[in-house]
């Protein structure tokens, strides 16, 4: 019995806690942020009325498929603003991703040698 | 066109755009600026595989005074899937670690004078070609006139120099993107009030209300008729409980900028929370007509049911005896 009633009790623990994980404390509650009234002052610029909570959840899913923790998705959220979220939203997969220069542009060049070599191109003579 | 001779087409023009005339850097230099600077103490973090954006990173925060390794900032920005870090996330990680980071406009002189300042720059280079694009985060740490060099803290160099025009094609080949990493407070060379102002609101978006509220009051001290600093200020007096200072805040807005329906609507709440309902009914009227249209206007919507909805209060209204815009 008195198991019954400590299982009872870590499960609700467990839930909460999770619960709490998953919910994302607004930056403000009650009053409208600064950055979605200069987003909103901007007018054009945003697509009318962002919605948030469907692009953060946008962004979450692809984080995820793209291979980040899952246990950092969230902080990573919260640093964004909802302008920001929106448009990793649309261009997570295309927005430029600094990384390793090297390797590629050893292929780069390799492409360059051959089609130097095979007299398709010519730009090594000039230098 | 064989596919041979359209990958050699497409390489020879991205080749010859590559050395695109791009004047050398004494040509560009305004008069007063100096010939030469060279950040030097700025640390250097050797990237990891593919890690060039937490490195770089890293540099930035640290000459700004915070203590964070690449390791650390790597979880907060790399994406296994990119193999790389995209801007945005750059941006958001060195607002976790409290320092407002400044995205400069995409001329070369900004890059100089935030140099000038002793602030070192992150940009973001393609090294290859535009359509074959090989994207590389690098610290821009000085220049040299009369060599004319770039000096970067790049990938596993320490010192690179760079060629001028050639530095000056891969950056703007990679679309002319740098920011700094700026202390609460601090105010950028070349600071535009909106693009800074717009900053410190990511910075608030972020929950990192300490150091938005000291940015906030120096974008106050430098455009004090900015009507979104002033927003600012009341917002984050309003997440600190103080709402006489929020009150005032918001009412120095709407004399700005009298149709700024969101300091209308913020005012209103502030009036509710203070059990000033008459006058805060009043203001978010005013406040969904000026938002009639906008992107605020369901968000405001919404305060107006609330508001509308709230209990006659049993005290009296907590900000009596002041004066309420019409």
């Amino acid at each position: 019995m008195r198991i019954e009633r400590f299982r009872r009790a870590c499960v609700a623990l467990v839930s909460l806690s999770l619960l709490s994980l998953g919910m994302q404390a607004p930056a403000m509650a009650g009053v409208i942020g600064t950055s979605e009234a200069m987003a909103a002052a901007r007018g054009g610029e945003t697509r009318g009325t962002i919605d948030a909570a469907l692009a953060r959840d946008d962004v979450r899913a692809k984080l995820a498929e793209l291979g980040v923790d899952a246990s950092a998705i969230e902080g990573r959220l919260a640093a964004l603003s909802e302008t920001e979220l929106q448009m990793l939203a649309d261009q997570i997969e295309q927005a430029p991703a600094g990384g390793d220069a090297l390797a590629v542009i050893g292929i780069v060049f390799v492409v360059l040698m051959i089609l130097e070599f095979t007299g398709v191109i010519d730009i090594f003579k000039k230098a | 066109m064989r596919p041979g001779a359209a990958a050699a087409a497409i390489l020879a023009s991205a080749a010859l755009a590559g050395c695109a005339a791009s004047p050398p850097l004494a040509d560009g230099l305004a008069g007063h600026a100096p010939r030469s600077i060279e950040l030097s103490a700025t640390p250097f973090y050797p990237q990891e595989e593919y890690h060039c954006g937490p490195a770089a990173l890293a540099t930035i925060l640290r000459a700004s005074g915070v203590d964070v390794a690449p390791e650390t900032l790597a979880p907060e920005v790399f994406i296994p899937g990119r193999r790389g870090s995209l801007q945005v996330e750059l941006v958001g990680a060195a607002r976790r670690h409290g320092r407002l980071p400044y995205v400069l406009a995409t001329a070369a002189d900004e890059l100089v004078a935030e140099l000038a300042d002793g602030r070192p720059v992150l940009v973001l280079q393609n090294l290859g070609a535009a359509r074959l694009p090989v994207w590389h985060y690098a610290v821009l740490i000085g220049y040299d006139a009369e060599r004319n060099v770039a000096l970067l803290r790049s990938g596993r160099e320490q010192r690179l120099e760079m060629r001028w025009q050639r530095f000056a094609a891969t950056w703007h080949r990679g679309g002319r993107f740098a920011f700094t990493a700026l202390r609460p407070g601090e105010i950028p060379a070349h600071a535009d009030a909106t693009r800074y102002v717009e900053a410190v609101a990511g910075l608030e978006a972020a929950g990192k209300r300490r150091a938005a509220a000291a940015a906030y009051d120096a974008a106050i001290v430098r455009w004090p008729e900015e009507a979104h600093a002033w927003l600012g200020r009341g917002n984050m007096a309003y997440a600190d409980g103080d709402r006489v200072a929020a009150a005032d805040a918001y009412l120095r807005v709407i004399l700005l900028s009298p149709t700024d329906a969101a300091a209308r609507g913020n005012l209103a709440q502030v009036l509710a929370d203070a059990r000033c309902l008459a006058e805060s009914r009043r203001q978010i009227e005013r406040a969904a007509v000026l938002a009639a249209g906008s992107p605020l206007a369901a968000t405001i919507e919404d305060m107006r049911k609330k508001i509308g909805a709230l209990p006659e209060p049993e005290a009296a209204c907590a900000l009596e005896n002041r004066y309420w815009p019409d």
